[in-house]
């Protein structure tokens, strides 16, 4: 054997290693990704984007978002609380024994035998599921980022710095149509300490006139333009703001599994 | 010092260097397959074999299943609803009052009671003349929940049983099972009289 033909193909074995490593393999995994089905339900999970927030989604890239903003939650563990249903027939007893153990962040093993503390006192209690590290302890979102989420993303907005916050649940915190353009046009007016350049460019501040646009921002006090001018977004901030509405990675997924409970409504 | 780089005579041949053929010491070998070993015991802890369905703080498929929210009757009755909307809710209705000349209502039907009966009801289908609160339902309701699985088919039987005012006990995977086996592969419908001589 010569020896540039061992070089050839040592080489060759280096780089189709390397290949299968960080191309075949990931592809195999996570290739045929599908939509899944939302846990303990039968909606689909993830839905395209409406074309509006698909175009805004060209906007966030063609105006380097990514550079600041990342779309991805890290979750560093999962805990399980233990939540009292139903006190059975002794109530105090029950809550006595309740009072004097600890409910929150638990692993699976101490909740199985807490639940079977409790169902021996007479009492009812069920498992809640929560995702635990930085990210959800900001409200960044209730799980971490799956592949799922990115299926309708073309190209995936992953970014990798943070000097904004994470942006893969901003839709579910910030429901606001105008108050994501508020945020573009002057950042500062709504989050005082921001670090983020205004976006005027996406906007034409013109004179009111005698018809106002229905589509003109509402600025919080102090902000704004002059008496007599308006603030208009232009389409691509329509589409930006859209697409920024329509980021809602926080369904329960299997394999992002948490327990989603049910809003109690505040008298 | 004798610097050959130095010196303006020819290197002496014993100073030359040679080729020769060496043994890899035992001890490298050794080290490699030690290596080789822990790296596979970190992976087979930590990787999840390539489960496209693992990630971040699982390690495995076994522990994701161990964290998945099943416990509890909130879980249940969620999936039962989601199944029921699904498959029953179009003729029974979402409110479970069912449909003029299509369904009988299921909140508080008599027929809903106990879990044999019942459960025997979406496993084979119903054909012909029953008594449904009073009221006689021509039916032909084939068998809509043969082809669920007893874990689904029993959540819907116990959302059955806990709404719309039905106060029944849950019904669990291990009695639909059971009574899947009783029935046979694909079972007649039931007619009225043979359902009422079913014991509840």
């Amino acid at each position: 054997m010569s020896s540039g033909f061992r070089v050839f193909l040592a080489a060759l074995v280096a780089l189709g290693g390397s290949w299968c490593g960080f191309v075949l393999a990931p592809v195999s995994q996570l290739g045929g990704g599908k939509q899944t089905v939302v846990l303990n339900s039968t909606e689909l999970y993830p839905v395209d984007r409406p074309g509006l927030a698909n175009q805004g989604l060209q906007v966030y890239r063609a105006n380097g978002c990514a550079a600041c903003h990342t779309e991805q939650v890290q979750q560093n563990g999962v805990a399980c609380d233990v939540a009292l249903t139903d006190a059975g027939k002794n109530p105090t007893a029950t809550t006595n024994l309740i009072s004097s153990l600890k409910l929150n962040n638990l692993d699976k093993e101490a909740a199985d035998a807490l639940l079977d503390k409790i169902a021996a006192a007479g009492g009812k209690a069920e498992i809640h599921i929560v995702a635990t590290g930085p990210d959800i302890a900001r409200g960044w979102g209730r799980r971490h980022s799956v592949a799922e989420d990115f299926l309708y993303d073309d190209p995936v907005q992953l970014g990798s710095l943070r000097i904004g916050p994470d942006l893969a649940d901003v839709g579910t915190r910030q429901p606001d149509a105008n108050w994501q353009l508020v945020h573009l046009y002057a950042p500062q007016s709504v989050v005082k300490d921001s670090a983020m350049p205004p976006f005027r460019y996406l906007f034409r501040v013109g004179k009111t006139g005698s018809a106002p646009s229905p589509e003109a921002l509402v600025f919080p006090k102090g902000y704004g333009p002059p008496a007599g001018y308006e603030v208009v977004p232009k389409p691509q901030a329509q589409a930006l703001a859209a697409y920024l509405m329509s980021l809602h990675a926080e369904v329960p997924l299997h394999d992002a599994p948490f327990s989603q409970l049910v809003a109690v409504p505040k008298p | 010092m004798n610097d050959p780089l130095k010196s303006n005579t020819p290197p002496t041949p014993e100073a030359a260097p040679t080729v020769s053929r060496s043994t890899v010491p035992i001890w490298i070998i050794v080290l490699t397959l030690m290596l080789l070993f822990l790296g596979m015991v970190y992976f087979d802890h930590h990787g999840g074999w390539f489960d496209s369905q693992v990630y971040g703080p699982y390690a495995s498929a076994e522990e994701l299943e161990l964290y998945q929210p099943k416990s509890g009757a909130a879980a249940i009755l969620a999936r039962g609803k989601a199944h029921y909307d699904q498959v029953c809710g179009l003729c029974h209705g979402a409110d479970g009052l069912g449909k003029p000349g299509q369904a009988p209502p299921l909140a508080g039907s008599e027929w809903v009671e106990g879990i044999q009966r019942f459960a025997s009801i979406p496993l084979a289908g119903v054909s012909g003349q029953l008594p449904v609160k009073g009221q006689t339902w021509s039916l032909s309701m084939p068998a809509m929940g043969a082809a669920m699985s007893d874990e689904d088919l029993a959540d819907v039987l116990t959302y059955i049983h806990a709404s719309w005012g039905n106060q029944q006990g849950p019904v669990t995977a291990d009695e639909v099972k059971a009574i899947r086996a009783k029935l046979g592969a694909h079972p007649q419908p039931f007619s009225g009289e043979t359902l009422k001589a079913l014991p509840k």
